[in-house]
């Protein structure tokens, strides 16, 4: 990758706290747009990068990243979806990270769990522990990126599904809130914090 | 539609069109703070105004809390590859490619979506160098202004676009012919920790001035609390950014006309070295000229001394309004210190303005051993897909216990932010790369960048001083990176014309007229003589009042033809 303005970074790098800014092309993001109109009509979402079975490894992965407990994870939120919808448009030159990550992902299952090869097929505390083996590899970092950001973009991108991501988060989808917001802004708590200063 | 909506969408109002052969009274470059500010007053004042913008223009309409597409994907940002930069770090070493300064392509510029912290400068700010002396490596100097010259500006400014503040809470500040327009936006949860943080320090936590609505304002909307607010554009139009403002109301003069997506390439001159209009490519890309008896440049710290180098000719060899070789010299950006901390109970920073309560205690530190200082904030700016890659470092970044980091953390963090000075050094500059071009044609800004070192102490020890306050407020731990000595994106954009009295040593003077050229004008952040304490809007725009008042009595006295 010679030439850093011609790459978007799927994965994230947080600049300090001026500016978190990270680089994309206008024009794949009005695919994205075009895309993403298209597809929210759809009620279920046809794969337009994946086929179903590489799919299925990816979905695998952004669960455990993202894992169902008592409230949904990665996988109820649709983030499959909005990852390969991304990879057919704005993150597009992303897709050579998740084809060597897939072709790969046999063996590093295979290396530690003797003939297996399918990671979706292993219990949860292997699929941990193979994931364990390739953390620090830009798949896996990759991976974890645009699980988050499948998990907490608007709905109309993919993932998201009834805002579950949001509401994991306490994040409420409105347009206006009305104070008091938290604890500590409550006027009572306030003034006990700060006695006549308050 | 309310007589408002009309107004800032410029419906209902007659767009007033002035032929590109005729010469305008201005044409002013840039629609942002500065630009937006100067076409308003230009006008108010009486004259015609040609606005031109490289962005697009936008309405209420188009804006929504779609984070990937705006924070992360930069809907609104000076992008490649249209946009190409290169960047070194020192004079000697060799450009590479790199996007390193950053704007908002928009009707109102940056400040379409701006935090909107809007301090004014101390008096004391205008005369460090002689007060504190200078800094080796360090091109310190005085402006030729005062701050009782700019107060009747400051003031203008904060009563026509509409800033919530609290006047005299800061003992320090400078004075204030008027209070401010509206009251301080009621503190959230992220001020009241601050104000916890600051009495325990023994600091004081002052109300932000903030330009946000904190009631309803020459008819646009209080602040909802939406929450979507650092680096997205309101949808309430509460936010006072010049798109709602400024240029609205320059358009409702009928004396204004504004063509966006118009790319300035060039300003012209005659052999008598006066302007005589711009150059712009269309948004067909068609190339325009537009006849003015005098130009404004406040196309920002990158772009207008970008122009000014790509306007030479024989009778400017090397770049126009240049005869100082100051221009393009001494890029500034303010320094800034991030660190988060996890409280017990829910902070919900999230919702509100991003931006209640600043501390200003540090604001000099000389008596520490630097040059300079600044100021501190609380908030919680970060939309979920940022605030879930802000969590702390100290836990699993994911499965089953970071699914929790998350669920707990989101609405129990904050951020202290930093916000400092940073010293004008002669060789950190914007100018033209030799090679590299954009997507116009036209020759990339090239960066050369490199921090003082006294401003990297400075920068550590208010990196340090906002974990200690974090702490004070009662985090349960706190978290962040020290600032490194490569910024790595830069959007405060400052020091490329600065403002003097000695042609020798500036580019304008302190008319913000240029001392080469008599009918040439360039305010914007590229006029900072030194760099402030992190927050330069309302400064910005003080000046740009300032220097179109000043424009409009030289151009009524005859002198720009």
């Amino acid at each position: 990758m010679s030439d850093a303005l011609s790459r978007r970074d799927f994965v994230a790098t947080l600049g300090s706290a001026g500016a978190v800014w990270l680089l994309a092309d206008v024009t794949v993001r009005e695919d994205a747009a075009a895309h993403a109109a298209h597809q929210v009509t759809q009620a279920q979402p046809a794969l337009a990068v994946f086929t179903r079975e590489q799919a299925t490894e990816i979905e695998a992965i952004a669960s455990r990243i993202i894992p169902t407990d008592d409230t949904p994870g990665a996988r109820e939120a649709g983030v499959i979806y909005f990852i390969d919808r991304s990879l057919a448009t704005w993150a597009k030159d992303q897709l050579p990270v998740f084809t060597e990550g897939l072709t790969r992902l046999p063996k590093d299952v295979e290396t530690r769990f003797a003939g297996q090869s399918r990671f979706s097929a292993l219990a949860p505390a292997q699929q941990d522990e193979v994931l364990k083996s390739i953390e620090q590899t830009p798949f896996f970092g990759t991976m974890r990126f645009a699980t988050l950001a499948g998990m907490f973009s608007l709905p109309t991108h993919g993932g998201n599904r009834d805002f579950v991501g949001w509401k994991l988060m306490g994040q409420e989808n409105a347009m206006e809130f009305t104070p008091p917001f938290g604890w500590y802004d409550t006027p009572a708590n306030r003034r006990a914090m700060l006695g006549g200063d308050a | 539609m309310s007589a408002a909506q009309g107004r800032a969408t410029g419906q209902g109002t007659p767009r007033r069109q002035y032929a590109t052969t005729d010469a305008v009274d201005f044409v002013v470059v840039g629609s942002g703070a500065a630009g937006g500010s100067v076409a308003r007053e230009l006008t108010r004042l009486g004259h015609s105004v040609v606005l031109l913008e490289q962005g697009k223009a936008y309405t209420r309409g188009d804006f929504h809390h779609d984070e990937l597409e705006i924070v992360l994907n930069n809907k609104y940002a000076n992008l490649p590859p249209a946009h190409v930069q290169t960047y070194r770090k020192v004079p000697d070493a060799r450009a590479e490619r790199r996007h390193y300064l950053l704007y908002a392509m928009a009707v109102g510029g940056s400040s379409m979506h701006y935090a909107a912290n809007y301090w004014r400068f101390r008096p004391g700010d205008f005369n460090e160098y002689s007060r504190r002396g200078g800094v080796p490596g360090a091109a310190l100097a005085d402006w030729p202004i005062t701050y009782d010259d700019l107060e009747p500006y400051y003031t203008a400014v904060e009563w026509a676009i509409g800033v919530s503040g609290q006047g005299g809470a800061d003992p320090d500040e400078g004075r204030r012919s008027r209070p401010y327009p509206m009251p301080a936006l009621p503190v959230t949860g992220p001020g009241v920790v601050l104000e916890i943080a600051a009495k325990k320090m023994g600091w004081r936590a002052l109300p932000a001035p903030m330009a946000i609505n904190s009631r309803p304002y020459k008819g646009r909307e209080a602040c909802h609390n939406c929450g979507f607010c650092w680096n997205f554009p309101c949808e309430w139009g509460a936010k006072s950014g010049t798109n709602f403002t400024m240029v609205p109301e320059a358009l409702a003069s009928g004396r204004c006309e504004l063509r966006s997506e118009c790319k300035v390439s060039r300003i012209e001159t005659d052999d008598r070295g006066r302007v005589t209009g711009v150059v712009y490519f269309d948004a067909s890309r068609t190339e325009v000229r537009q006849r003015a008896r005098a130009v404004f440049l406040c196309a920002n710290g990158a772009e207008t001394p970008r122009l000014l180098l790509m306007s030479s000719s024989s009778r400017f060899p090397n770049g126009l309004a240049n005869s100082s070789g100051m221009v393009g010299k001494h890029l500034m950006f303010n320094g800034n210190t991030g660190a988060g901390g996890e409280y017990e109970h829910e902070v919900n920073g999230h919702k509100g303005p991003p931006v209640t309560r600043i501390v200003l205690d540090t604001y000099d530190l000389h008596d520490k051993g630097f040059a300079g200082g600044g100021g501190f904030d609380f908030r919680y700016p970060f939309p979920p897909i940022l605030s879930a890659l802000s969590m702390p470092p100290d836990v699993p970044q994911w499965g089953a216990e970071f699914k929790q980091t998350m669920r707990r953390v989101h609405t129990r963090a904050v951020q202290c932010w930093g916000h400092t000075t940073s010293l004008p050094v002669p060789t950190n500059a914007v100018d033209l790369d030799p090679e590299a071009k954009d997507s116009w044609g036209l020759p990339a800004i090239r960066v050369t960048f490199k921090e003082h070192e006294s401003d990297m102490q400075m920068y550590r020890y208010m990196y340090d001083r906002g974990i200690e306050l974090l702490k004070a407020g009662g985090a349960l731990r706190t978290w962040g990176t020290p600032p490194g000595d490569d910024p790595g994106i830069a959007v405060h954009l400052l020091g490329t014309c600065r403002m003097g009295n000695d042609p020798a040593t500036s580019v304008v003077n302190a008319a913000h007229r240029a001392h080469d050229v008599p009918n040439l004008f360039m305010v914007d952040g590229s006029s900072f003589v030194t760099s402030g304490r992190g927050q330069p809007t309302l400064t910005i725009q003080a000046l740009a009042f300032r220097a179109a008042d000043l424009a409009s009595r030289a151009a009524k006295r005859g002198e720009l033809g």
